[in-house]
């Protein structure tokens, strides 16, 4: 702790802590055009300067750490007229054209010359031909550009794409795209998110609203686990049609973070009006039924309706995917002693050396993977990819790739556990069991090197010896779903509860882990089934095609269980004029509700939620970025299981054209495929080398025979893909979506072009 | 006589002025008195009186004959808006910068913008509800472009509410271009505006 003062304030550094970040914390205005919280400090504009007595000159408060008391000052005559004149030179040849640019209102370049009285200009240069780049989303105008390099640290502190860098030329200057004619990136629109001016843009918005006309709702984001913080910006439609519409998504980038599903995938609704048919309909069938059937892409509150409603009628609920997680928790728990997974994603961010294991991380969950970035951008990690593909989107931050055959995912965490553990360690566990576990065998088997887990453990060892801070191990869906689930999740347990390795297991859907938590879940369908979202003999669909309608997510209002183990609350965005689960549960005497936040006080505390009312719950980022959301779910204690590790079944061998089920940037389900920006078809991806062994050309159409039955494809090429594994997408396949995440990801199928050709 | 021009100028502080002495109102009952019976007994009533019948006998008349007759309207008279356009090109002024949408105190301005095929802000549709317009002038005075202005045209009654509010009824239609006068009321450069002008340096 070091004291000092700012304007006659005594304020407090912690350690590490700049000049800036001390002063913002205690909400003391400093100016900065190019200062980005969640970026090393970029120090390109200089506006941060200010005065310590004593101390000859300007000093840069955005990298500065202070000093014992030392007296800063923020604001003098001197430090006014050095502003003012940065914001002249800022000013300098840009076009006066605020009264078209979409950052007009919400600028910082015209705020900033208000805030410094800028009325007139000495400065001259000659001016520049710019030409405006159209990077496919993006938009970008360099004439408006004031080569902050926010962007650019975005990109690759944080997102890890690395795909915009300044072109050098003095005056000249400008952002370009990366070793690249064009932008080709994951387009998260981080970059448009941080600009400070109206030089990157969204193409889809430009020109269709002002920022003070539209009208921000505070909401999480419903697409994935990480439930990423994002506003929606409504106006009505048009003229003609007064009903509210989103005309974009926005987001707290001085601190958090959103992919591009988050940022361009917004308009999900789901527009019914009230079909009181319908209605009585479904109240029939829900008498009929003896199985609800669901996904988890709904609220913690709607959760708690399904499992009351089982409560009282008895119906068994199925949403498998959320029943493997449950299990493979549930296992993880009776070894770990805790019942929810220990890392989040502030640890991933803290983190010198992470591991991790099945998942395609980057579609699957990007905000893992922006954790990641900034781990190894920030504290230099160590990031060792499991994988059987290696993830081309990883490549600037996964420091080591492991490949292992598809399937052997249950040896190699028995690998990884050997390793991991100490020697003590194994001999409390279970000696036997470790003496027994054949190495050499899983190793062949799996085609993860013996040299390569030692390398693993050399690189551990190595970034101890610098710094023994964090260690996290992150876990992904493929395993969840593998036929070896558990004995994973009991390994996975062990290594949580004896190595100083913090654990992860990803929900692998928006809720995953909140349902897993409220429902008790069944694993046999009944006779009569209602599909929540998912295919029955009643569907209720927030997709619109089901017999009675219900409302997307950016219609409800409630809370999500994230990544984070945060229980997070969501808003509604757009009104939404049908029957919604809770009339349902009031019609069959299940809810005395009149809305459905007024369960989430109740959702169960056994489990660790807390009794506070919807209307009760933060959803903000304090000036210092401290996340205040909703709360952090309460991990209880478990009494250890006295079951032992089982052993290590034979390793599957996969034979034939193997493909994985992966969704591409920027989609994860139907929902996303139904926006209007992220509107295109799934396909299936293979590299060159796949391309040959299915003997299928760049554009094919083909027939894909696989467990769920034959879906339509048109294969692609893609040339960044290695390895004889296709990707298989699905995320525009509508209900039946949601029947196919419980099985195993990867699976061997038959291939046939379409007719026709 | 005050010239045209210095009748136009809204800079009142500069102007002289010929300030008129008034005799100060009685406060007593006394004075009040006095005052009656001297107003009553000084024949003023009969100039007045006099000076009618003699306009009258000369046929000098100054009322009009309203509607066939109609007085020339002041600058800065506010009635039914109009949407300009440019002299040169016969472009639409509006840059749909949402200015007067934002400052109409009455909230009565709406408008739609897009993305033209040459890259620029069109505005698609602008309506005035004149319903609930209070003809406060901010809108014109706010317009950088100086687009949306007030018309000189007062007869405004209708049947509908929303009549004269669409963009087709306030823009100056392409034919008429020609015809188009550039408004001087509120929001106009003043006079002064060249003298105060500052010019930014440039480089070539
Ligand atoms: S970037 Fe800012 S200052 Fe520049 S035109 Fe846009 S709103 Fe105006
Ligand atoms: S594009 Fe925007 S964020 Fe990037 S350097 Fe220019 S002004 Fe800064
Ligand atoms: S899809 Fe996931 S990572 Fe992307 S914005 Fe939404 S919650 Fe965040
Ligand atoms: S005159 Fe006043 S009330 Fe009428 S449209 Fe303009 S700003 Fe609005
Ligand atoms: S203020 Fe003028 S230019 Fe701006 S939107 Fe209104 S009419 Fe158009
Ligand atoms: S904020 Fe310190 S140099 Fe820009």
């Amino acid at each position: 702790m070091i004291k000092f003062y700012i304007d006659g304030r005594e304020v407090t550094a912690k350690k590490g802590e700049t000049i800036l970040q001390v002063a913002r914390r205690e909400g003391i205005y400093i100016p900065t055009m190019c200062y980005l919280p969640k970026v090393k400090p970029i120090e390109s504009c200089r506006l941060c300067v200010v005065e310590v007595e004593g101390v000859e000159g300007f000093v840069l408060s955005c990298q500065t750490p202070p000093t014992p008391d030392i007296k800063v000052k923020t604001n003098s005559a001197e430090l006014f007229t050095h502003r003012q004149n940065i914001m002249k030179l800022y000013d300098v040849n840009h076009p006066l054209e605020c009264g078209v640019c979409d950052k007009s209102g919400e600028c910082d370049l015209q705020n900033k010359t208000l805030e410094f009285m800028v009325n007139s200009q000495e400065f001259t240069a000659k001016d520049q031909n710019r030409k405006i780049k159209d990077w496919n989303y993006i938009q970008y105008d360099p004439s408006l550009c004031i080569l902050c390099e926010k962007c650019v640290h975005v990109c690759n502190e944080v997102i890890g794409d690395d795909a915009i860098e300044i072109e050098y030329g003095g005056y000249k200057s400008q952002i370009i795209p990366k070793d690249a004619p064009t932008l080709e990136c994951t387009f998260c629109g981080e970059c448009i998110a941080v600009c400070p001016v109206g030089a990157l843009i969204s193409k889809d918005f430009q020109y269709s609203a002002n920022a003070w006309e539209l009208r921000r709702v505070p909401a999480a984001c419903a697409h994935c686990s990480a439930a990423c913080h994002l506003y929606y910006e409504i106006k009505h439609a048009s003229i003609d049609n007064p009903e509210p519409k989103i005309y974009r998504v926005k987001n707290e980038y001085e601190f958090a973070n959103l992919c591009g599903a988050g940022r361009f995938g917004f308009d999900f609704e789901n527009k019914a009006v009230k079909d009181e048919n319908a209605f009585n309909n479904a109240l029939k069938a829900f008498k009929k039924a003896d199985t609800i059937k669901f996904n988890s892409i709904i609220t913690n509150e709607e959760a708690l309706i399904l499992q009351k409603l089982k409560e009282k009628f008895g119906f068994k609920l199925i949403n498998n995917e959320a029943k493997a997680y449950q299990k493979f928790l549930k296992k993880y728990s009776e070894f770990s002693g805790r019942t929810l997974y220990s890392a989040d994603l502030e640890d991933i961010k803290n983190s010198d050396f992470i591991i991790i294991f099945g998942t395609m991380v980057a579609t699957d969950n990007p905000a893992v993977r922006y954790a990641m970035t900034v781990s190894n951008r920030k504290r230099n990690s160590e990031i060792i990819n499991f994988h059987p593909m290696e993830d081309e989107l990883l490549k600037n931050v996964v420091t080591k790739f492991v490949r292992y055959e598809v399937g052997t995912e249950e040896g190699v965490m028995a690998m990884l556990a050997n390793a991991l553990l100490s020697k003590e360690d194994k001999e409390n566990i279970d000696k036997e069991w470790f003496e027994d576990l054949d190495i050499g065998y899983l190793s062949a088997e799996s085609n993860v090197g013996e040299e390569e887990i030692e390398d693993v453990l050399k690189r551990l060892t190595r970034k101890r010896r610098v710094r023994a801070k964090r260690s996290t191990l992150i876990l992904g869906e493929d395993l969840y779903t593998h036929p070896r689930a558990e004995n994973i999740a009991r390994l996975a347990g062990l290594i949580d509860r004896f190595t100083d390795f913090d654990v992860m297991i990803i929900p692998p859907r928006t809720n995953t882990l909140g349902v897993s938590l409220i429902c008790d879940l069944d694993e046999e369908e009944g006779e009569f089934v209602i599909g929540y979202n998912t295919e029955g003999d009643f569907v209720l669909s927030a997709l619109g095609d089901g017999d009675l309608d219900m409302p997307a997510l950016n219609q409800q209002e409630g809370t999500f269980t994230n990544i984070d183990k945060r229980v997070v609350p969501t808003n509604v965005a757009l009104p939404y004029e049908g029957y919604v689960l809770n009339d349902i549960a009031r019609a069959l005497g299940v809810s005395d509700k009149e809305y459905t936040i007024e369960f989430t006080k109740e959702l169960p505390k056994e489990k660790g939620f807390k009794a506070i009312d919807f209307d009760e719950l933060p959803n903000y980022f304090t000036n210092a970025g401290q996340e205040e959301r909703g709360y952090i779910l309460e991990s209880n204690k478990v009494a250890i299981s006295r079951e032992r590790v089982e052993e290590i079944e034979e390793l599957p061998e996969f034979n034939g054209i193997v493909v994985y089920r992966c969704e591409p940037v920027l989609q994860f389900n139907p929902f996303t495929a139904k926006t209007h920006q992220l509107n295109f078809s799934s396909e299936l991806v293979g590299s060159k080398q796949f391309s040959i062994a299915a003997k299928l050309k760049d554009g094919d159409e083909v027939v894909i025979k696989t467990s769920f039955g034959e879906i339509k494809r048109v294969f692609r090429i893609d040339t960044s893909l290695k390895g004889t594994i296709g990707l298989l997408e699905t995320f525009d396949m509508g209900l039946s979506y949601f029947d196919i995440l419980s099985d195993y990801r990867y699976q061997v199928i038959k291939i046939e072009k379409a007719s026709g050709q | 006589m005050m010239s045209l021009e210095q009748f136009k100028s809204r800079y009142v502080g500069s102007q002289n002025y010929k300030l008129i002495e008034i005799e100060e109102y009685p406060t007593t009952p006394w004075g009040k008195f006095k005052r009656v019976v001297k107003r009553t007994f000084k024949t003023e009533l009969f100039v007045g009186l006099k000076i009618v019948f003699m306009e009258m006998v000369r046929f000098n008349i100054h009322t009009i004959q309203y509607p066939k007759e109609k007085l020339p309207i002041g600058a800065r008279y506010r009635a039914i808006h109009k949407l300009l356009r440019l002299l040169e090109s016969g472009n639409e002024r509006c840059i749909g910068c949402g200015l007067c949408e934002k400052i109409c105190i009455a909230k009565c301005i709406r408008i739609d913008t897009k993305i033209d095929e040459n890259g620029r802000k069109v505005p698609t549709e602008y309506t005035i509800n004149f319903g609930r317009c209070i003809f406060c002038g901010y809108c014109a005075e706010v317009c950088p472009e100086l687009a949306i202005v007030h018309g000189p045209d007062y007869e405004n009654a209708s049947d509908q509410r929303a009549h004269f509010a669409l963009k087709e009824d306030m823009l100056t239609p392409i034919d008429k271009l020609k015809e188009q006068k550039e408004y001087p009321g509120f929001g106009a450069p003043t006079p002064e505006a060249d003298r105060l002008i500052k010019k930014t340096p440039l480089a070539y």
